[in-house]
Protein backbone atom coordinates (compact mmCIF):
# COMPACT_ATOMS: atom_id res chain seq x y z
CA UNK A 1 0.00 0.00 0.00
CA UNK A 2 1.00 3.44 -0.89
CA UNK A 3 2.49 5.45 2.26
CA UNK A 4 1.58 9.32 0.97
CA UNK A 5 -1.25 10.05 -1.66
CA UNK A 6 -1.72 13.75 -3.24
CA UNK A 7 -4.76 14.55 -3.73
CA UNK A 8 -5.07 17.05 -6.98
CA UNK A 9 -8.16 18.03 -7.24
CA UNK A 10 -10.36 20.58 -4.60
CA UNK A 11 -13.54 20.40 -3.35
CA UNK A 12 -16.22 17.56 -1.86
CA UNK A 13 -14.10 15.01 -3.85
CA UNK A 14 -10.75 15.99 -2.25
CA UNK A 15 -11.97 15.46 0.81
CA UNK A 16 -13.89 12.24 -0.65
CA UNK A 17 -10.68 10.69 -1.33
CA UNK A 18 -8.99 12.35 1.85
CA UNK A 19 -11.34 10.34 3.77
CA UNK A 20 -10.63 7.04 1.83
CA UNK A 21 -7.09 7.35 1.97
CA UNK A 22 -6.61 7.89 6.08
CA UNK A 23 -9.39 4.80 6.28
CA UNK A 24 -6.71 3.11 4.43
CA UNK A 25 -3.59 4.37 6.80
CA UNK A 26 -2.53 6.12 3.91
CA UNK A 27 -1.33 9.70 4.56
CA UNK A 28 -2.44 12.82 2.12
CA UNK A 29 -1.19 15.70 0.41
CA UNK A 30 -3.88 18.78 -0.83
CA UNK A 31 -2.92 21.36 -3.63
CA UNK A 32 -4.97 24.01 -3.55
CA UNK A 33 -5.33 27.60 -5.20
CA UNK A 34 -5.09 31.17 -3.36
CA UNK A 35 -8.91 31.49 -3.63
CA UNK A 36 -8.80 27.72 -1.71
CA UNK A 37 -6.95 28.67 1.01
CA UNK A 38 -9.72 28.21 3.56
CA UNK A 39 -11.36 25.12 2.28
CA UNK A 40 -11.76 22.37 4.00
CA UNK A 41 -10.26 19.78 1.91
CA UNK A 42 -6.68 21.84 2.65
CA UNK A 43 -7.42 21.62 6.51
CA UNK A 44 -8.30 17.45 6.84
CA UNK A 45 -5.09 16.77 4.58
CA UNK A 46 -1.62 16.01 6.40
CA UNK A 47 0.13 18.55 4.45
CA UNK A 48 -1.13 21.12 1.95
CA UNK A 49 0.61 23.37 -1.14
CA UNK A 50 -0.39 26.10 -2.88
CA UNK A 51 0.09 25.91 -6.16
CA UNK A 52 -0.93 28.77 -7.90
CA UNK A 53 -3.10 31.91 -8.39
CA UNK A 54 -7.45 31.07 -8.50
CA UNK A 55 -7.47 30.33 -12.19
CA UNK A 56 -7.41 27.19 -12.89
CA UNK A 57 -5.10 26.69 -15.88
CA UNK A 58 -2.63 28.33 -13.33
CA UNK A 59 -3.36 26.20 -10.47
CA UNK A 60 -5.29 22.66 -10.66
CA UNK A 61 -3.86 22.25 -14.01
CA UNK A 62 -0.68 23.18 -13.58
CA UNK A 63 0.66 19.79 -14.34
CA UNK A 64 4.62 21.00 -13.32
CA UNK A 65 3.52 22.61 -9.69
CA UNK A 66 1.63 19.56 -9.19
CA UNK A 67 3.88 16.87 -10.00
CA UNK A 68 6.79 19.02 -8.22
CA UNK A 69 4.32 19.17 -4.77
CA UNK A 70 4.50 15.52 -5.12
CA UNK A 71 7.85 14.58 -5.43
CA UNK A 72 9.08 17.22 -2.61
CA UNK A 73 5.75 15.99 -0.08
CA UNK A 74 7.66 12.23 -1.00
CA UNK A 75 3.95 11.31 -2.01
CA UNK A 76 4.08 7.86 -3.93
CA UNK A 77 0.89 8.43 -5.98
CA UNK A 78 -1.43 10.85 -7.33
CA UNK A 79 -5.41 10.64 -7.38
CA UNK A 80 -6.55 13.27 -9.52
CA UNK A 81 -10.34 12.93 -8.66
CA UNK A 82 -13.07 13.88 -11.41
CA UNK A 83 -12.75 16.87 -13.97
CA UNK A 84 -9.33 18.79 -14.01
CA UNK A 85 -6.79 16.28 -14.65
CA UNK A 86 -8.48 13.31 -14.28
CA UNK A 87 -9.07 12.11 -17.76
CA UNK A 88 -5.48 14.10 -18.96
CA UNK A 89 -3.40 11.08 -20.33
CA UNK A 90 -0.28 13.25 -20.60
CA UNK A 91 -0.48 14.33 -16.84
CA UNK A 92 -1.02 10.97 -16.14
CA UNK A 93 2.48 9.82 -18.40
CA UNK A 94 3.80 12.75 -16.26
CA UNK A 95 3.19 11.59 -13.13
CA UNK A 96 4.33 8.09 -14.05
CA UNK A 97 7.82 9.27 -15.60
CA UNK A 98 8.76 11.17 -12.22
CA UNK A 99 7.97 7.91 -10.43
CA UNK A 100 4.55 8.69 -9.03
CA UNK A 101 1.61 6.16 -9.97
CA UNK A 102 -1.60 7.72 -11.16
CA UNK A 103 -4.66 6.18 -9.33
CA UNK A 104 -6.61 5.30 -12.59
CA UNK A 105 -6.21 2.76 -16.10
CA UNK A 106 -3.06 2.81 -18.14
CA UNK A 107 -2.37 6.41 -19.82
CA UNK A 108 -3.02 4.73 -23.58
CA UNK A 109 -6.30 3.23 -22.07
CA UNK A 110 -7.64 7.29 -20.84
CA UNK A 111 -6.12 8.47 -24.25
CA UNK A 112 -8.33 6.14 -26.24
CA UNK A 113 -11.43 6.22 -24.35
CA UNK A 114 -10.81 10.00 -24.03
CA UNK A 115 -11.48 10.52 -27.82
CA UNK A 116 -14.91 9.79 -28.84
CA UNK A 117 -14.97 8.31 -32.38
CA UNK A 118 -11.79 6.21 -31.13
CA UNK A 119 -13.67 4.71 -27.97
CA UNK A 120 -16.80 4.35 -30.48
CA UNK A 121 -15.01 1.93 -33.20
CA UNK A 122 -12.78 0.03 -30.18
CA UNK A 123 -16.42 -0.68 -28.82
CA UNK A 124 -18.08 -1.28 -32.23
CA UNK A 125 -14.98 -4.04 -32.36
CA UNK A 126 -15.80 -5.33 -28.99
CA UNK A 127 -19.13 -5.85 -30.32
CA UNK A 128 -20.48 -3.24 -28.02
CA UNK A 129 -23.60 -1.73 -29.71
CA UNK A 130 -23.09 2.18 -30.68
CA UNK A 131 -25.23 4.59 -32.13
CA UNK A 132 -25.23 4.44 -35.75
CA UNK A 133 -23.47 7.02 -37.41
CA UNK A 134 -19.81 7.80 -38.96
CA UNK A 135 -15.99 7.79 -38.30
CA UNK A 136 -14.32 11.30 -38.20
CA UNK A 137 -15.79 13.53 -41.17
CA UNK A 138 -13.06 15.33 -43.55
CA UNK A 139 -16.32 18.09 -44.81
CA UNK A 140 -19.59 19.39 -44.39
CA UNK A 141 -20.29 17.60 -47.52
CA UNK A 142 -19.07 13.94 -45.87
CA UNK A 143 -21.27 15.17 -42.97
CA UNK A 144 -24.37 15.31 -45.16
CA UNK A 145 -23.80 12.04 -46.87
CA UNK A 146 -23.55 9.98 -43.61
CA UNK A 147 -26.51 11.82 -42.22
CA UNK A 148 -28.47 10.80 -45.48
CA UNK A 149 -27.66 7.30 -45.25
CA UNK A 150 -28.52 6.74 -41.04
CA UNK A 151 -31.17 8.96 -41.60
CA UNK A 152 -32.45 12.46 -39.56
CA UNK A 153 -32.73 13.26 -37.05
CA UNK A 154 -28.96 13.32 -36.20
CA UNK A 155 -26.03 14.82 -33.84
CA UNK A 156 -23.34 16.48 -34.65
CA UNK A 157 -20.06 15.90 -32.33
CA UNK A 158 -17.17 17.00 -31.73
CA UNK A 159 -14.93 14.06 -30.98
CA UNK A 160 -12.32 15.96 -27.76
CA UNK A 161 -16.05 17.25 -27.15
CA UNK A 162 -18.02 17.34 -23.59
CA UNK A 163 -20.26 19.18 -21.14
CA UNK A 164 -22.09 19.33 -24.21
CA UNK A 165 -19.99 21.56 -26.04
CA UNK A 166 -19.28 21.27 -29.44
CA UNK A 167 -22.33 19.15 -30.01
CA UNK A 168 -25.61 19.90 -32.34
CA UNK A 169 -28.94 18.52 -32.84
CA UNK A 170 -30.22 18.45 -36.36
CA UNK A 171 -33.45 17.67 -37.47
CA UNK A 172 -33.61 18.45 -41.12
CA UNK A 173 -31.03 18.76 -43.92
CA UNK A 174 -31.40 22.65 -44.12
CA UNK A 175 -30.09 22.89 -40.95
CA UNK A 176 -26.82 20.91 -41.46
CA UNK A 177 -24.35 23.51 -42.76
CA UNK A 178 -24.63 26.23 -40.36
CA UNK A 179 -25.01 23.61 -37.32
CA UNK A 180 -21.64 21.91 -38.17
CA UNK A 181 -20.20 25.23 -38.68
CA UNK A 182 -20.82 26.68 -35.33
CA UNK A 183 -20.51 23.01 -33.76
CA UNK A 184 -16.89 22.58 -34.94
CA UNK A 185 -16.24 26.64 -33.95
CA UNK A 186 -17.13 25.67 -30.49
CA UNK A 187 -15.24 22.55 -30.45
CA UNK A 188 -11.82 24.34 -31.93
CA UNK A 189 -12.40 27.24 -29.28
CA UNK A 190 -13.00 25.07 -26.92
CA UNK A 191 -10.73 21.68 -27.49
CA UNK A 192 -8.25 22.91 -30.16
CA UNK A 193 -9.78 20.13 -31.67
CA UNK A 194 -12.15 20.48 -34.24
CA UNK A 195 -12.25 17.05 -35.72
CA UNK A 196 -16.19 15.96 -35.95
CA UNK A 197 -18.44 12.81 -36.11
CA UNK A 198 -22.00 12.25 -36.98
CA UNK A 199 -24.37 9.94 -35.25
CA UNK A 200 -28.04 9.29 -34.79
CA UNK A 201 -30.31 11.31 -32.90
CA UNK A 202 -32.35 8.79 -30.55
CA UNK A 203 -35.28 10.68 -29.37
CA UNK A 204 -35.83 10.98 -25.51
CA UNK A 205 -32.95 8.12 -24.57
CA UNK A 206 -32.36 7.74 -21.05
CA UNK A 207 -28.46 8.35 -19.41
CA UNK A 208 -27.90 4.59 -18.23
CA UNK A 209 -24.10 4.54 -17.07
CA UNK A 210 -22.88 0.56 -15.58
CA UNK A 211 -20.02 1.36 -12.79
CA UNK A 212 -17.04 -1.01 -13.60
CA UNK A 213 -14.09 -1.97 -10.95
CA UNK A 214 -10.79 -3.53 -12.87
CA UNK A 215 -7.92 -4.87 -11.56
CA UNK A 216 -4.61 -5.63 -12.51
CA UNK A 217 -4.48 -9.32 -12.00
CA UNK A 218 -7.08 -9.88 -14.81
CA UNK A 219 -10.51 -9.32 -12.64
CA UNK A 220 -13.12 -7.57 -13.61
CA UNK A 221 -16.31 -6.40 -11.64
CA UNK A 222 -19.71 -4.17 -12.40
CA UNK A 223 -21.61 -2.85 -9.61
CA UNK A 224 -25.19 -2.46 -11.75
CA UNK A 225 -26.10 0.99 -13.17
CA UNK A 226 -27.57 4.47 -12.53
CA UNK A 227 -30.24 5.93 -13.68
CA UNK A 228 -28.47 9.73 -14.39
CA UNK A 229 -31.60 11.47 -16.56
CA UNK A 230 -32.34 13.68 -14.43
CA UNK A 231 -30.42 16.39 -16.48
CA UNK A 232 -30.16 20.49 -16.73
CA UNK A 233 -30.49 22.15 -20.18
CA UNK A 234 -26.84 22.44 -20.76
CA UNK A 235 -26.89 17.88 -20.10
CA UNK A 236 -25.25 18.07 -16.92
CA UNK A 237 -26.54 15.48 -14.50
CA UNK A 238 -28.64 17.10 -11.36
CA UNK A 239 -30.11 13.84 -9.73
CA UNK A 240 -28.81 10.14 -10.00
CA UNK A 241 -30.22 7.38 -8.77
CA UNK A 242 -29.68 3.78 -8.37
CA UNK A 243 -30.45 1.02 -9.92
CA UNK A 244 -32.07 2.27 -13.33
CA UNK A 245 -36.00 1.94 -12.32
CA UNK A 246 -38.48 0.86 -14.84
CA UNK A 247 -36.05 -1.31 -17.45
CA UNK A 248 -37.46 -3.41 -19.77
CA UNK A 249 -36.97 -7.00 -19.11
CA UNK A 250 -33.37 -8.51 -20.09
CA UNK A 251 -32.22 -4.65 -20.26
CA UNK A 252 -30.35 -4.48 -17.61
CA UNK A 253 -28.05 -7.69 -17.32
CA UNK A 254 -27.31 -6.87 -21.08
CA UNK A 255 -25.81 -3.41 -19.65
CA UNK A 256 -23.90 -5.04 -17.18
CA UNK A 257 -22.51 -7.79 -19.72
CA UNK A 258 -21.85 -5.24 -21.94
CA UNK A 259 -19.90 -3.13 -19.73
CA UNK A 260 -17.84 -5.96 -18.61
CA UNK A 261 -17.03 -7.17 -22.41
CA UNK A 262 -16.14 -3.56 -22.92
CA UNK A 263 -13.65 -3.69 -20.27
CA UNK A 264 -12.29 -6.99 -20.80
CA UNK A 265 -11.60 -5.98 -24.64
CA UNK A 266 -9.68 -2.57 -23.36
CA UNK A 267 -7.57 -4.40 -20.45
CA UNK A 268 -9.35 -1.69 -18.24
CA UNK A 269 -8.09 -1.00 -15.09
CA UNK A 270 -9.41 0.94 -11.61
CA UNK A 271 -12.65 2.61 -11.36
CA UNK A 272 -14.86 3.24 -14.93
CA UNK A 273 -18.11 4.21 -16.06
CA UNK A 274 -19.28 3.46 -19.34
CA UNK A 275 -22.29 5.85 -20.51
CA UNK A 276 -25.63 4.30 -22.51
CA UNK A 277 -28.21 5.76 -24.17
CA UNK A 278 -31.32 3.36 -23.57
CA UNK A 279 -34.43 3.86 -25.59
CA UNK A 280 -37.21 1.15 -25.29
CA UNK A 281 -35.34 -1.89 -25.51
CA UNK A 282 -32.40 -0.66 -27.58
CA UNK A 283 -28.84 -0.11 -25.73
CA UNK A 284 -26.48 2.48 -27.28
CA UNK A 285 -22.67 2.75 -26.07
CA UNK A 286 -22.21 7.09 -25.79
CA UNK A 287 -19.12 7.22 -24.38
CA UNK A 288 -16.63 5.45 -21.73
CA UNK A 289 -15.44 7.99 -18.41
CA UNK A 290 -11.90 6.52 -17.16
CA UNK A 291 -12.53 8.04 -13.71
CA UNK A 292 -14.62 8.19 -10.47
CA UNK A 293 -17.58 9.76 -11.06
CA UNK A 294 -19.69 12.58 -9.10
CA UNK A 295 -22.27 10.38 -8.71
CA UNK A 296 -20.45 7.59 -7.21
CA UNK A 297 -22.17 7.46 -3.91
CA UNK A 298 -25.36 6.27 -5.39
CA UNK A 299 -23.72 2.68 -6.40
CA UNK A 300 -21.94 2.82 -3.08
CA UNK A 301 -24.82 2.68 -0.98
CA UNK A 302 -26.62 0.31 -3.12
CA UNK A 303 -23.87 -2.12 -3.05
CA UNK A 304 -21.51 -1.49 0.61
CA UNK A 305 -18.38 -1.10 -1.51
CA UNK A 306 -16.23 2.03 -1.05
CA UNK A 307 -14.69 3.13 -4.41
CA UNK A 308 -12.59 5.45 -4.04
CA UNK A 309 -11.08 2.45 -1.72
CA UNK A 310 -10.85 0.10 -4.38
CA UNK A 311 -9.46 2.86 -6.67
CA UNK A 312 -6.38 3.47 -4.27
CA UNK A 313 -6.13 -0.33 -3.39
CA UNK A 314 -5.71 -1.38 -7.36
CA UNK A 315 -3.91 1.36 -8.26
CA UNK A 316 -1.39 -0.35 -5.48
CA UNK A 317 -1.64 -3.65 -7.27
CA UNK A 318 -3.68 -5.41 -5.13
CA UNK A 319 -6.54 -7.42 -5.97
CA UNK A 320 -10.05 -6.80 -6.35
CA UNK A 321 -11.59 -6.95 -2.73
CA UNK A 322 -14.84 -8.63 -4.04
CA UNK A 323 -16.11 -10.85 -6.84
CA UNK A 324 -19.36 -10.46 -8.86
CA UNK A 325 -20.84 -13.43 -6.95
CA UNK A 326 -20.51 -10.86 -3.76
CA UNK A 327 -22.19 -7.85 -5.41
CA UNK A 328 -25.74 -7.66 -4.91
CA UNK A 329 -27.73 -4.37 -4.81
CA UNK A 330 -29.62 -3.62 -1.77
CA UNK A 331 -32.63 -1.05 -1.78
CA UNK A 332 -31.94 2.04 -4.06
CA UNK A 333 -30.34 5.11 -3.17
CA UNK A 334 -30.83 8.90 -4.57
CA UNK A 335 -28.49 11.66 -5.27
CA UNK A 336 -29.41 15.19 -5.19
CA UNK A 337 -26.70 17.58 -6.35
CA UNK A 338 -26.85 21.05 -4.75
CA UNK A 339 -25.24 23.59 -6.89
CA UNK A 340 -24.89 27.74 -6.56
CA UNK A 341 -26.97 28.47 -9.15
CA UNK A 342 -30.10 30.43 -10.02
CA UNK A 343 -32.90 27.63 -11.71
CA UNK A 344 -34.95 30.04 -12.53
CA UNK A 345 -32.78 32.25 -14.32
CA UNK A 346 -30.97 29.15 -16.78
CA UNK A 347 -29.16 27.60 -13.53
CA UNK A 348 -26.57 30.80 -13.76
CA UNK A 349 -23.90 29.95 -11.24
CA UNK A 350 -23.71 32.19 -8.20
CA UNK A 351 -20.08 33.09 -6.41
CA UNK A 352 -20.38 34.75 -3.23
CA UNK A 353 -19.96 34.28 0.97
CA UNK A 354 -22.51 32.01 2.14
CA UNK A 355 -24.15 32.77 5.43
CA UNK A 356 -26.10 29.99 7.72
CA UNK A 357 -25.55 26.47 5.98
CA UNK A 358 -27.12 23.31 7.69
CA UNK A 359 -27.32 20.17 6.26
CA UNK A 360 -29.03 17.00 7.11
CA UNK A 361 -28.85 14.02 9.15
CA UNK A 362 -30.29 10.53 10.51
CA UNK A 363 -30.62 7.18 8.86
CA UNK A 364 -30.15 6.83 5.38
CA UNK A 365 -28.57 10.07 4.61
CA UNK A 366 -24.94 10.97 3.17
CA UNK A 367 -23.64 14.26 2.53
CA UNK A 368 -20.78 15.19 0.61
CA UNK A 369 -19.36 18.63 0.80
CA UNK A 370 -16.97 21.07 1.49
CA UNK A 371 -18.89 24.29 2.34
CA UNK A 372 -19.89 25.58 5.74
CA UNK A 373 -21.51 28.72 7.25
CA UNK A 374 -19.19 31.60 6.34
CA UNK A 375 -17.60 29.51 3.79
CA UNK A 376 -16.72 31.87 0.43
CA UNK A 377 -17.69 30.11 -3.03
CA UNK A 378 -14.83 31.82 -5.38
CA UNK A 379 -16.12 32.72 -9.08
CA UNK A 380 -13.29 30.02 -10.66
CA UNK A 381 -14.72 26.65 -9.94
CA UNK A 382 -17.51 24.28 -11.02
CA UNK A 383 -20.80 25.61 -8.40
CA UNK A 384 -21.97 22.27 -6.88
CA UNK A 385 -21.50 23.23 -3.15
CA UNK A 386 -22.90 19.66 -1.87
CA UNK A 387 -23.96 16.16 -2.76
CA UNK A 388 -26.87 14.47 -0.38
CA UNK A 389 -27.81 10.84 -0.63
CA UNK A 390 -30.52 9.14 0.30
CA UNK A 391 -30.54 5.52 1.32
CA UNK A 392 -34.21 3.34 1.59
CA UNK A 393 -35.55 0.16 1.05
CA UNK A 394 -37.56 0.76 -1.89
CA UNK A 395 -37.56 3.77 -4.79
CA UNK A 396 -40.09 5.12 -2.81
CA UNK A 397 -38.58 5.12 0.23
CA UNK A 398 -35.81 6.67 -0.97
CA UNK A 399 -37.74 9.27 -2.47
CA UNK A 400 -39.56 10.08 0.71
CA UNK A 401 -36.06 10.21 2.57
CA UNK A 402 -34.77 12.78 0.05
CA UNK A 403 -37.45 15.14 0.39
CA UNK A 404 -36.90 14.22 4.68
CA UNK A 405 -33.54 15.67 4.12
CA UNK A 406 -33.80 18.41 1.64
CA UNK A 407 -36.56 19.97 4.06
CA UNK A 408 -33.51 20.13 6.67
CA UNK A 409 -31.02 21.77 4.37
CA UNK A 410 -30.82 25.60 4.65
CA UNK A 411 -27.72 27.31 2.58
CA UNK A 412 -28.01 31.04 2.76
CA UNK A 413 -26.30 33.68 1.04
CA UNK A 414 -26.63 32.06 -2.42
CA UNK A 415 -29.00 30.06 -4.73
CA UNK A 416 -29.73 26.77 -5.48
CA UNK A 417 -31.03 23.80 -7.04
CA UNK A 418 -32.73 22.83 -3.72
CA UNK A 419 -36.31 23.64 -4.03
CA UNK A 420 -36.27 22.91 -7.85
CA UNK A 421 -34.97 19.16 -6.67
CA UNK A 422 -37.64 18.97 -4.43
CA UNK A 423 -40.31 20.12 -6.78
CA UNK A 424 -38.37 17.60 -9.17
CA UNK A 425 -39.26 14.58 -6.78
CA UNK A 426 -42.71 15.45 -6.17
CA UNK A 427 -43.24 15.45 -10.14
CA UNK A 428 -45.96 12.52 -10.65
CA UNK A 429 -43.83 11.55 -14.15
CA UNK A 430 -40.27 11.37 -12.28
CA UNK A 431 -42.39 9.47 -9.47
CA UNK A 432 -43.53 7.26 -12.24
CA UNK A 433 -39.95 6.84 -13.19
CA UNK A 434 -38.26 5.69 -16.35
CA UNK A 435 -38.29 10.05 -18.10
CA UNK A 436 -35.74 10.87 -20.63
CA UNK A 437 -32.74 12.78 -21.10
CA UNK A 438 -34.76 16.26 -22.34
CA UNK A 439 -37.74 15.54 -19.99
CA UNK A 440 -36.43 18.19 -17.25
CA UNK A 441 -35.98 20.50 -20.04
CA UNK A 442 -39.09 19.83 -22.42
CA UNK A 443 -41.80 18.72 -19.80
CA UNK A 444 -40.91 19.64 -16.21
CA UNK A 445 -39.21 23.09 -16.58
CA UNK A 446 -42.27 24.54 -18.50
CA UNK A 447 -44.95 22.94 -16.18
CA UNK A 448 -43.22 23.70 -12.62
CA UNK A 449 -44.65 26.97 -12.22
CA UNK A 450 -48.64 25.69 -13.45
CA UNK A 451 -49.34 23.44 -10.88
CA UNK A 452 -47.76 21.36 -8.30
CA UNK A 453 -49.16 19.17 -5.90
CA UNK A 454 -48.15 20.38 -2.11
CA UNK B 1 -10.30 48.62 28.03
CA UNK B 2 -7.10 47.49 26.44
CA UNK B 3 -8.33 44.15 26.42
CA UNK B 4 -11.36 44.62 25.45
CA UNK B 5 -9.70 46.48 22.03
CA UNK B 6 -7.73 43.33 21.50
CA UNK B 7 -10.30 41.11 21.58
CA UNK B 8 -12.96 42.70 19.12
CA UNK B 9 -10.76 44.97 16.64
CA UNK B 10 -7.40 42.99 17.16
CA UNK B 11 -7.85 39.58 16.67
CA UNK B 12 -10.02 39.97 13.97
CA UNK B 13 -7.19 41.65 12.23
CA UNK B 14 -4.46 39.44 13.37
CA UNK B 15 -6.47 36.21 12.00
CA UNK B 16 -6.95 37.76 8.82
CA UNK B 17 -2.77 38.55 8.47
CA UNK B 18 -2.08 34.89 9.71
CA UNK B 19 -4.38 33.44 6.62
CA UNK B 20 -3.14 35.82 4.32
CA UNK B 21 0.29 35.60 2.36
CA UNK B 22 1.29 38.82 3.88
CA UNK B 23 4.41 39.80 5.25
CA UNK B 24 3.75 43.11 6.96
CA UNK B 25 0.44 44.97 7.75
CA UNK B 26 -0.21 48.58 9.03
CA UNK B 27 -3.89 49.47 10.15
CA UNK B 28 -4.44 53.15 11.09
CA UNK B 29 -7.64 54.15 12.73
CA UNK B 30 -8.69 57.09 14.40
CA UNK B 31 -7.57 56.48 18.33
CA UNK B 32 -4.50 53.91 17.41
CA UNK B 33 -2.59 52.26 15.25
CA UNK B 34 -0.88 48.56 14.67
CA UNK B 35 1.25 46.74 12.74
CA UNK B 36 1.46 43.22 12.07
CA UNK B 37 4.72 41.27 11.12
CA UNK B 38 5.83 37.84 10.83
CA UNK B 39 7.04 36.74 13.51
CA UNK B 40 11.52 37.00 12.85
CA UNK B 41 10.87 37.86 8.73
CA UNK B 42 12.01 41.25 9.55
CA UNK B 43 14.18 41.09 12.98
CA UNK B 44 11.85 42.41 14.80
CA UNK B 45 13.41 43.62 18.37
CA UNK B 46 10.15 44.81 19.61
CA UNK B 47 8.23 43.17 22.21
CA UNK B 48 5.17 41.32 21.42
CA UNK B 49 2.24 42.82 22.99
CA UNK B 50 -0.81 40.51 21.80
CA UNK B 51 0.42 36.48 20.32
CA UNK B 52 -1.59 34.79 17.81
CA UNK B 53 0.80 32.09 16.61
CA UNK B 54 3.81 33.75 14.58
CA UNK B 55 2.81 37.10 14.53
CA UNK B 56 3.62 40.01 16.83
CA UNK B 57 2.01 43.26 16.96
CA UNK B 58 4.67 46.16 16.89
CA UNK B 59 4.99 49.87 16.73
CA UNK B 60 4.60 51.21 13.34
CA UNK B 61 7.78 51.92 11.64
CA UNK B 62 9.29 52.21 8.36
CA UNK B 63 8.42 51.91 4.87
CA UNK B 64 6.76 48.68 3.77
CA UNK B 65 9.65 46.19 2.26
CA UNK B 66 8.80 44.52 -1.21
CA UNK B 67 8.27 40.86 -1.11
CA UNK B 68 9.83 38.23 -3.63
CA UNK B 69 7.99 35.38 -3.78
CA UNK B 70 8.10 31.67 -5.16
CA UNK B 71 6.25 31.78 -8.85
CA UNK B 72 6.53 27.96 -8.77
CA UNK B 73 6.37 24.54 -6.27
CA UNK B 74 9.67 23.36 -5.92
CA UNK B 75 13.13 23.40 -4.29
CA UNK B 76 15.07 26.64 -3.10
CA UNK B 77 18.39 26.72 -4.02
CA UNK B 78 21.06 29.75 -2.75
CA UNK B 79 23.26 31.59 -5.36
CA UNK B 80 27.15 31.25 -4.22
CA UNK B 81 27.93 33.36 -2.40
CA UNK B 82 24.22 33.74 -0.35
CA UNK B 83 23.28 37.01 0.08
CA UNK B 84 22.54 37.78 3.79
CA UNK B 85 20.32 39.38 5.92
CA UNK B 86 21.49 43.57 5.96
CA UNK B 87 23.63 43.51 2.74
CA UNK B 88 23.48 45.88 0.40
CA UNK B 89 22.21 45.31 -3.32
CA UNK B 90 23.16 47.02 -6.16
CA UNK B 91 22.47 46.33 -10.03
CA UNK B 92 19.91 42.93 -11.05
CA UNK B 93 20.83 39.49 -10.09
CA UNK B 94 19.59 36.76 -8.90
CA UNK B 95 19.86 35.98 -5.54
CA UNK B 96 18.58 31.95 -6.09
CA UNK B 97 16.21 29.68 -8.11
CA UNK B 98 13.42 27.19 -7.16
CA UNK B 99 14.14 24.22 -8.86
CA UNK B 100 10.61 22.36 -10.43
CA UNK B 101 11.32 19.14 -12.50
CA UNK B 102 14.65 20.11 -13.25
CA UNK B 103 14.10 23.48 -14.26
CA UNK B 104 15.66 26.24 -12.82
CA UNK B 105 13.20 29.67 -11.91
CA UNK B 106 15.10 31.92 -11.23
CA UNK B 107 14.56 34.46 -8.12
CA UNK B 108 16.14 37.90 -9.81
CA UNK B 109 16.51 41.13 -7.98
CA UNK B 110 16.33 44.03 -9.81
CA UNK B 111 17.77 48.14 -8.82
CA UNK B 112 19.44 48.62 -5.79
CA UNK B 113 18.84 48.23 -2.20
CA UNK B 114 18.91 46.60 1.19
CA UNK B 115 18.34 42.78 1.64
CA UNK B 116 15.79 42.86 4.95
CA UNK B 117 15.36 39.16 5.39
CA UNK B 118 15.79 36.00 4.00
CA UNK B 119 12.25 33.72 4.72
CA UNK B 120 13.80 30.17 3.43
CA UNK B 121 16.89 27.85 3.69
CA UNK B 122 18.83 26.90 1.07
CA UNK B 123 17.32 23.39 -0.15
CA UNK B 124 13.98 23.95 1.28
CA UNK B 125 11.00 23.16 -0.47
CA UNK B 126 8.63 25.84 -1.26
CA UNK B 127 5.18 26.79 -2.55
CA UNK B 128 3.56 28.90 -5.04
CA UNK B 129 3.34 32.55 -3.57
CA UNK B 130 5.78 31.85 -0.70
CA UNK B 131 7.80 34.97 0.45
CA UNK B 132 11.34 34.15 -0.15
CA UNK B 133 13.47 37.39 0.15
CA UNK B 134 12.30 40.91 1.25
CA UNK B 135 14.13 44.42 0.67
CA UNK B 136 14.45 47.74 1.71
CA UNK B 137 14.33 50.37 -1.04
Amino acid sequence: MFRKVLIANRGEIALRINRAAHELGVQTVAIFSEADRQSQHVRFADEAYCVGPGPVMRSYLNIPNIISAALISGADAIHPGYGFLAENARFAEIARDHGLVFIGPAPAVISAMGDKATARRLMAEAGVPTTPGSDIVASVDEARTTAEAIGYPVLLKATAGGGGKGMRAVYEPGELETAFATAQAEAEASFKDGRMYVEKLIIQPRHIEVQVLGDEHGNVVHLGERDCSIQKPSHQKLIEEAPAPVLPEGVRDRLHATAIAACRAVNYTNAGTLEFLVSGEQVYFMEMNTRIQVEHPVTEMVYGVDLVKEQIRIAAGEALGVTQAELHPSGHAIEVRVNAEDPEHNFAPAAGTLGRVEFPGGPGVRVDTHVYGGATIPPYYDSMIAKIIAHGATREAAIARMERALSETRIEGVKTTIDFCRDVLRDPAFRAAGVGVEWLKTDFMPSRHVALPV
Amino acid sequence: MFDETIARRVRPLAEAFRDAALVRLTVREDDFELEFRRAGALGSTAPATADTESLAVVPASGAVPEVLTSDVVGVVRFMRPPATEGQRLEGDRDLAFVETLGIRNPVRFRGSGTLAAVFVTDGQPVEYGQPLFAIER
